[in-house]
């Protein structure tokens, strides 16, 4: 019979071949090659421009009613198929929907004058309509994460498609509210930051911009995901989790001129989505006009959106089914861990049949 | 029971690094959250923005000069696919419209169908009922032809009815004539 002292355990912990085996993962994490992304099947039904219909078959079909998903204009999609076992989008197919992602692609040059107008009524709606011909279904559930969250409340509001419900989570909705330090938001509000001129000399703004825009508000030293990579680079299950968030992190995308511009002057300047004086193509946005059952989902440690963003949505819509979610969660992590996913099986499957 | 846990100084560099940034962004938020920085910043950006303006503009002349393409160039490119692309789309989107009004034609053309058969079946069944009717029509003239001949025989009965009242009252009469004539030749 082995006998353990406490002395052993603590000279294991410093054991050379483990110590190398640490180093090693932790190198081959960063620099070596990247984990395949969206590994449930798919099959592109539409493509327009760069963006992408994507549609995932259900693995038993159960509900009747398609779920058409959006997302940010920030980064790709693929959080959204994050890894086998915390996929949003494999769990709502292994529960018997049919799924349709709208990705929107990366925006070059050429697309620099697509606003959000355009990536509405052009992608969205027209998406849409491709879901029901291609669903054969009457009626259609949408959810929207993030900004896409943002555009499915917008959509949801000048449709004439059939849509049974609408779910949002972690959607920027008033923008009264911001993460932003007070008096950079002030700045931002004023007159003092010209977008005009940075739209007009990047066209698409680039990536790396976008990254950093993000990093400033959030966490502009961001050194801890490393160092705790390092402590567990033994765990192999950690390590690839690890390397999925890390890749999914850093892929930011275009984000085109005339959306950019839209945001910071239409929405976050001005406010005019809950002003109810955003428009369309010269329709109203107004969010007064959403009927359908409703789903808003908040994440109790987001960082980028706070709960106040999203909120003030319950009181705007005229929905009469309508259901408020705070979840301990953060911005990405709601769709990283699966949390979203538990949430949407139990309330979509109340609204789908 | 005694905690056997080993020391990881690997757990303890992640506790103190997690710690160090989170107060380290807390300190840059609130070092730059000053109407100095911001305007630093709104300078910074407007000199970069300036400078890369101003090597945007050479380049292009540069293009021009050397009779390069330029970006711009190739976006009006991409634009003439993407035009091609979205009107191959609209063309689409007509042909389902025309396949749904054929499917829909179709739909009123089968009921339209539907309903001349349903026609059909009514007009054989009324063609039947008329001809049941002509029968019963036909019976109805045969009666009513023995009914007419019922008729004239129950008239011949009537006059042959008449005759005999009227030979019943000549006889009377003549057998009051004669019983008269008897009781005169009595007397």
């Amino acid at each position: 019979m082995a006998i353990e002292t406490e002395n052993s355990n603590d000279l294991s912990a410093f054991n050379f071949e483990k110590e190398i085996e640490r180093w090693t993962e932790f190198t081959n994490a960063i620099m070596g090659p990247e984990l395949s992304a969206n590994h449930t099947p798919r099959k592109p039904i539409w493509k327009k421009n760069k963006a992408t219909l994507w549609h995932y078959a259900p693995v038993e079909k159960k509900y009747e009613i398609p779920i058409f998903m959006i997302y940010s204009l920030f980064n790709t999609p693929s959080i959204l198929d994050f890894a086998p076992g915390s996929s949003v989008i494999e769990g709502l197919v292994n529960n018997g929907y049919d799924v349709y992602l709208l990705d929107w692609g990366i925006a070059r040059h050429e697309d620099k004058d697509i606003n959000i107008e355009d990536y509405i009524s052009d992608y969205i709606q027209k998406g849409v309509k491709r879901t029901l011909r291609h669903s054969k279904a009457d009626e259609v559930s949408l959810i929207g994460y993030c900004l896409g969250g943002t555009f499915a409340a917008m959509y949801a509001a000048i449709a004439e498609e059939p849509i049974r419900n609408l779910i949002v989570a972690t959607v920027p909705i008033d923008f009264s509210v911001s993460a932003l330090p007070d008096k950079w938001e002030e700045a931002l509000k004023g007159d003092g930051f010209n977008v005009d001129r940075l739209i007009e000399l990047y066209g698409v703004i680039p990536p790396s911009y976008v990254e950093s825009m993000f990093r400033s508000v959030t966490s502009p030293i961001y050194n801890s995901p490393y160092v705790t990579l390092l402590a567990r680079a033994n765990d192999k299950r950690f390590v690839e989790k690890w390397k999925r968030m890390n890749k999914w992190n850093s892929g930011h995308v275009p984000l085109t001129g005339g959306a950019f511009r839209q945001l910071t002057i239409d929405l976050f300047k001005e406010n005019k989505l809950v002003k109810g004086e955003f428009t369309i193509h010269g329709q109203k946005v107004d969010l007064g006009k959403i009927k359908e059952n409703l789903l808003v989902v908040s994440s109790k440690n987001d960082t980028l959106i706070p709960e106040g963003q999203s909120l003030p949505l319950m009181d705007l819509v005229s929905s009469k089914d309508k259901t408020y979610l705070r979840v301990e969660a953060g911005h990405v992590s709601l769709a990283m861990t699966g949390k979203l996913n538990g949430i949407l099986n139990d309330w979509l499957g109340e609204h789908s049949s | 029971m005694a905690d056997n846990k080993a020391f990881d100084p690997y757990e303890t560099w992640k506790s103190f690094t997690n710690n160090w940034e989170k107060q380290a962004n807390d300190m840059i938020h609130l070092w730059t959250n000053s109407r100095e920085y911001v305007n630093f910043s709104q300078g910074a950006s407007d000199l970069q923005i300036r400078f890369q303006e101003m090597f945007q503009k050479n380049q292009q002349l540069m293009a021009e000069h050397l009779q390069l393409l330029t970006k711009n160039d190739l976006v009006n490119a991409a634009k003439l696919s993407i035009q091609t692309e979205e009107k191959l789309d609209a063309l689409e989107e007509q042909i389902w419209d025309v396949q749904d009004s054929i499917e829909s034609s179709k739909k009123e053309f089968r009921s339209l169908i539907e309903v001349s058969h349903d026609t059909n079946k009514q007009i054989k069944q009324l063609k039947k009922e008329q001809q049941r009717n002509k029968k019963e029509l036909e019976k109805i003239d045969e009666i009513h032809f023995e009914l007419l001949a019922l008729k004239s025989e129950l008239a011949e009965m009537n006059t042959l009815k008449e005759e005999v009242v009227s030979l019943r009252a000549l006889l009377e009469e003549n057998n009051s004539n004669k019983e008269r004539e008897l009781a005169l030749l009595s007397k």
